[in-house]
């Protein structure tokens, strides 16, 4: 099924949706835009390049809360927190972006223990993907060509959006979609030509190319094994981090938690928030031991699990070329440019 | 675990604290659930962990002490942390009395590969408060259903000093039994000590058990892992045949948190056991 609608009267979809549950979609803010959920329809604007956060804040907020407890009284008074969640549209997500779920996914709900708060949030919200506009150059900093992720591609999503001229097109890609854009009667149906349009773009998409080098999931992740000793290329890589961690906070596939207890006036709540391989802290034992002092050492930690660990413990390569991480990056460090260097090490 | 989510911690009540050590900086604890269903869920072997959970304070992972063919608790012994880094949970877990109620999220990891050690001699090798899990073991092949299930079994333990040594009425029994051999060593006796002295490698390499048909595990600080292992392999045990377990700063305890990583392995959810010939396979980065 594919449908179109006027993309000056987006609001109207958008107030459609809003409708039917909350709707999540990139806001300009003043550093740029960021995914949130709408509260004035009208906020919807489908005028940006990308996020600076990922998309998975919808499905893995920053803080996740666990339980609420107060402190001296007996643990059976701690009660866990409710999810309490609602269908959810995310609206406006690049395919780059759209493939990270499905690398999440992995571990979160398909491999071992499976993490309810994804899970629940996952299967409540249906994804409306974006292609990126192929007649704009791509950011510099994007490498999504090179995982293999078409500008187009609208594998993953519910329903998948291009833009054409003035119009937005909307194609059902899941039965949930399908649904979903049954119900929208603000939409209006398409084309024979806005279909062309789409499979067109979708193959243009594929042929469109963002920074490039060949990398394939198992070569790569055996180059990195064997690089893993080779103290000189981590210190040379990482010469200028900060450890900030900014990469993994702006990153679609990072997942890393901490849990921690805040109490405050006898009351708290344990909770998870997001934190990152780049700490220092984050593996120092309470033996005082901790096997990561130094920045090259997390640095190395971060490339070797996208471009190594993951691939040996569930597959795909953990990245998906969004360049988010290198435009966040204070000092200019480049994954791209890590992984290239190391094909070439 | 708490109703499908592995985050939540099951409330458990402390029955017993013992003061296992003269410097009484390590004590083992022994819980009860308070929900009857939790208690029957609560399946484990000898190797696994749990989160001892204190709201307001936090959770560490600790070794299961107890092993599964103790009926009606679950026994974790801890050290009090905090020479280097806070240990907010360890010194909270210090100062409760028994009555107190905590929480408890478990069983974790994998465990002692049983079916493996079966029909093999095993020699365990523990070194100082890293005993816990191999006390474990030890108690779940000498119980009365499982014993015939294995060979010999030959255990040298070592600590500090003789206050230092944990279980001490449990190794009284042991040595006592003639299905089990024990060996028993302190670094540096006292006026009332007339066991053994000497470090744990050397005494190894005194007893030497044969590498015929044996599994060695082993678990102690890194410097005793360090000397040991040499003394292995010239006695001729195989990587494979030669087992232990790690520690990694953790906090979900199920693969999903992303910080006890070696490599592709989770020590928490693919661990904490690992044979000497897994580790070798993973970067040095524990």
């Amino acid at each position: 099924m594919l449908k179109k609608t006027s993309i000056s009267e987006i609001s109207d979809l958008a107030a459609q949706l809003m409708g039917k549950g909350a709707l999540i979609a990139p806001v300009r803010e003043e550093a740029g835009f960021n995914f949130r959920e709408i509260s004035d329809a009208k906020q919807v604007d489908l005028n940006f390049y990308n996020t600076i956060i990922s998309p998975k804040s919808a499905f893995f907020p920053q803080t996740e809360d666990f339980v609420r407890y107060q402190t001296g009284k007996d643990i059976l008074e701690a009660t866990p927190v409710e999810l309490n969640i609602k269908p959810a549209f995310l609206f406006g997500v690049r395919p780059c972006d759209v493939k990270s779920f499905e690398i999440m996914d992995i571990h979160f709900t398909g491999t071992g223990a499976v993490d309810p708060y994804w899970q629940k949030r996952r299967e409540a919200a249906a994804i409306f993907g974006y292609a990126f506009d192929l007649n704009t150059p791509a950011d510099g900093a994007d490498f999504y060509s090179t995982l293999g992720i078409g500008a187009a591609d609208p594998e993953g999503s519910d329903v998948f959006m291009i833009k054409k001229g003035d119009d937005l097109l909307l194609k059902a890609i899941t039965p949930k979609g399908e649904k979903l854009l049954a119900e929208m009667s603000v939409l209006s149906d398409a084309t024979p030509d806005d279909l062309n349009y789409f499979d067109d773009t979708v193959a243009a998409g594929r042929a469109f190319k963002t920074r490039f080098t060949c990398v394939e999931a198992k070569p790569i992740a055996k180059k990195f094994e064997d690089l893993f000793g080779n103290t000189e290329f981590w210190e040379k890589v990482s010469n200028a981090c900060l450890s900030c961690g900014a990469c993994t906070f702006v990153c679609p596939t990072c997942y890393c938690f901490d849990i921690c207890d805040e109490t405050l006036f006898g009351k708290g709540t344990r909770r998870r928030v997001w934190d990152a391989c780049m700490f220092t802290d984050f593996t120092l034992e309470a033996s005082g031991h901790n096997p990561r002092t130094k920045v090259y050492q997390r640095l190395r930690q971060k490339v070797c699990h996208k471009y190594s660990y993951h691939i040996r413990k569930y597959g795909p390569i953990s990245c998906v070329g969004c360049g988010r991480c290198t435009r966040a990056c204070p000092v200019n460090i480049d994954i791209f440019s890590i992984v290239d260097e190391a094909m070439k090490a | 675990m708490c109703l499908n989510n592995p985050y939540i911690p099951m409330p458990v009540e402390i029955i017993k604290i013992i003061d296992e050590v003269d410097t009484h900086d390590i004590k083992s604890f022994r819980l009860k659930f308070l929900n009857p269903e939790d208690e029957a869920k609560f399946k484990y072997l000898p190797g696994q962990f749990s989160e001892l959970s204190i709201y307001g304070k936090g959770e560490s992972p600790i070794g299961i002490a107890s092993s599964p063919t103790q009926d009606g608790y679950v026994e974790f012994t801890v050290q009090r942390a905090g020479a280097i880094v806070p240990g907010l949970v360890t010194a909270a877990l210090h100062d409760m009395d028994e009555g107190a109620k905590i929480g408890l999220r478990g069983p974790l990891g994998n465990s002692w590969p049983i079916e493996f050690l079966e029909k093999k001699n095993i020699v365990v090798v523990g070194g100082g408060f890293a005993f816990t899990t191999l006390r474990s073991l030890i108690n779940y092949m000498l119980h009365k259903d499982n014993r015939s299930r294995f060979g010999e079994i030959t255990v040298i333990y070592g600590a500090r000093t003789p206050g230092l040594l944990l279980y001490k009425d449990e190794l009284i029994q042991w040595e006592k039994r003639n299905d089990i051999r024990t060996v028993i060593t302190v670094d540096k006796g006292d006026e009332t000590w007339t066991g053994r002295q000497g470090f744990v490698p050397a005494v190894c390499k005194d007893v030497a058990p044969s590498p015929a048909n044996t599994v060695a595990v082993i678990c102690g600080p890194p410097i005793m892992i360090k000397f040991t292992l040499p003394v292995f392999f010239e006695l001729g045990f195989s990587k494979e045949n030669i087992l232990t377990s790690l520690e990694m700063r953790m906090k979900c305890g199920v693969g999903k948190c992303g910080r006890c990583n070696v490599g592709y392995k989770y020590v928490c959810s693919d661990g904490p056991v690992f044979s000497l010939a897994q580790l070798e396979e993973l970067p040095r980065d524990f």
